[in-house]
């Protein structure tokens, strides 16, 4: 008779461990996301999403790659009203009711520690006033900036290149076409401003 | 109820019946019948006026199935009389898309919360491209703002309206996570409601009965219930639309972020993700090893929302 009893919680046990076992098969039947991930390492081509279009904007390819290769940024020097800088620096007299636009009164440095600022020769060529320089000497075109950015901000553009700073453009699939960091940030003041929010939410009903 | 008054409507039901026939082409021939002319009867005084051919449209409408058990020919029926009845409706001229999942996708989301400065451009992109409520304020995107250490949007303020960022304080936005073992499936009673191959959960507006129970059951306010019928502008109407994603809703049914269906499965970001201005948000393949979401998950501190539940979102937080 105990014999039985025992005997009966042991099938009660190997029940209902069977039955663990089951709702656990179940449970990860679908394939976590991470073990989704974990195995898929053949690159996507999503070229072959024929409805991402190419985009009407100017473009320039990006002298550095991404872990997908090659990709595009937002070209700098069209977005820039006053560019081509050698129209004005190129050392012939100007008048002097012209000197507030001429100076650039209107930029303000907020770039660089608060009592230690950057000064425009930083960044741009005092020799070539149409291209930037960096610290080594090396000249960069204005719209591969992200290059000069980099030479401090070597944390961000390791993010960006990757893809977890900045911003890709409307298209998720086909070419990756990404912002330029000066398409963002003011390089005069590259902080982000407060402002209003663009609208508000309803308190929650629950 | 509408059968049994059309037997006594002029048309002789009762030929229909003698000939040997399924129940939905019986149906279907009442459709014919409803279209020929008794449009009153059949409405049963639901509207008045509208031509038969809409009163027809409707008919078939109303007895369609669950987007999943259609046909292709079936949802591309569908589509097009939902297109139609728009027109004859409200004079608008809608693209709706039943674009199918794309293999080897599967859409995952992530949230940069040391970049968000809560200027909240994605809220109202997500209004304007999802066609929300406008009459009560419906927005899938709710942005947090919270004292730093904390990391539960509960202890932060969800209504703020003042000049952001404010010192000291981070935002954290909440929206549907598309979890992989999602709640909200499990508890709907009709089956409105499931997970697409790519990852994007989704709501059947035809078969959602509004019982809310998917509401109570996400863990993460994901859902929104449609009281009334929602009421969006003529002219801001995104004509532009997915059977499973933003076209009109009506009332008495759930809604909820559909990771944009209808841009997304064209290649497009969504957006929330294509309105921010300061690159918070990363979307992308998490199949695809060269993606940007790949990357975030890869390189950077992430972590999921209530990840000890067990739903498994495919929604990141991570920061710089």
């Amino acid at each position: 008779m105990r014999k039985i009893t025992y005997g009966s919680r042991l099938l009660f046990l190997f029940l209902s461990a069977s039955f663990l076992s089951i709702q656990l098969a179940m449970a990860s039947q679908g394939g976590g996301v991470m073990e989704q991930i974990e195995s898929a390492d053949e690159p996507f081509d999503s070229m072959k999403i024929d409805s991402a279009h190419q985009l009407p904007l100017k473009t320039v390819q990006a002298q550095e790659l991404y872990q997908g290769g090659s990709f595009k940024v937002l070209a700098r020097k069209d977005a820039t009203d006053r560019f081509r800088c050698s129209v004005c620096h190129n050392n012939k007299p100007v008048l002097v009711q012209d000197g507030a636009l001429f100076t650039h009164g209107d930029i303000i440095i907020h770039h660089g520690l608060a009592d230690n600022a950057l000064a425009c020769i930083d960044c741009h060529d005092a020799e070539d006033r149409d291209s930037l320089v960096d610290k080594q000497g090396r000249k960069i075109d204005f719209d591969h900036s992200y290059r000069l950015c980099g030479q401090c901000h070597f944390r961000q553009k390791r993010d960006w290149l990757g893809g977890a700073h900045g911003k890709r453009e409307t298209y998720w699939a086909g070419e990756r076409v990404v912002r330029n960091c000066t398409s963002c940030h003011n390089p005069h003041s590259p902080a982000f401003k407060t402002k209003m929010p663009e609208t508000y939410s309803l308190p929650l009903d629950e | 109820m509408t059968v049994r008054e059309k037997k006594e409507g002029p048309m002789k039901t009762e030929d229909i019946l003698d000939t040997k026939s399924t129940r939905r082409d019986f149906m279907k021939s009442l459709s014919i019948t409803a279209a020929a002319g008794s449009a009153g009867l059949v409405t049963g005084g639901c509207v008045g006026k509208g031509s038969t051919e809409e009163m027809g449209l409707k008919w078939e409408e109303y007895f369609k199935k669950n987007y999943r058990l259609m046909t292709q020919q079936e949802k591309d029926d569908t589509v097009t009389r939902l297109e139609r009845l728009a027109k004859i409706q409200h004079d608008l001229d809608i693209q709706v898309s039943d674009q199918e999942p794309r293999e080897q996708v599967l859409f995952g989301y992530a949230f940069n919360i040391s970049r968000c400065k809560g200027y909240m451009d994605c809220v109202e992109a997500c209004v304007q491209e999802n066609n929300l409520d406008r009459n009560s304020k419906t927005q899938y995107i709710r942005i947090f703002e919270l004292n730093p250490g904390q990391l539960d949007p509960t202890s932060g303020d969800g209504k703020y309206h003042h000049e952001v960022p404010v010192e000291d304080k981070f935002y954290m936005g909440v929206q549907c996570f598309h979890c992989e073992n999602a709640p909200c499936i499990k508890a709907c009673p009709t089956k409105a409601t499931w997970r697409e191959p790519d990852g994007i959960v989704v709501v059947d507006y035809d078969w959602c009965i509004g019982c809310r129970y998917c509401m109570a059951a996400c863990p993460y306010w994901g859902r929104r219930f449609n009281w009334g019928q929602p009421e969006v502008p003529k002219e801001e109407i995104n004509l532009k639309q997915h059977y499973l994603g933003n076209r009109l809703r009506m009332k008495g049914v759930m809604e909820k972020c559909t990771f944009c269906i209808q841009r997304t499965r064209q290649g497009k970001l969504p957006a929330c993700a294509d309105a921010c201005p300061t690159g918070s948000r990363v979307f992308g393949n998490l199949l695809d090893p060269n993606s940007e979401i790949r990357f975030v998950l890869k390189n950077k501190k992430v972590f999921r929302f209530k990840e000890e539940l067990g739903t498994d979102p495919k929604f990141w937080y991570f920061m710089d």
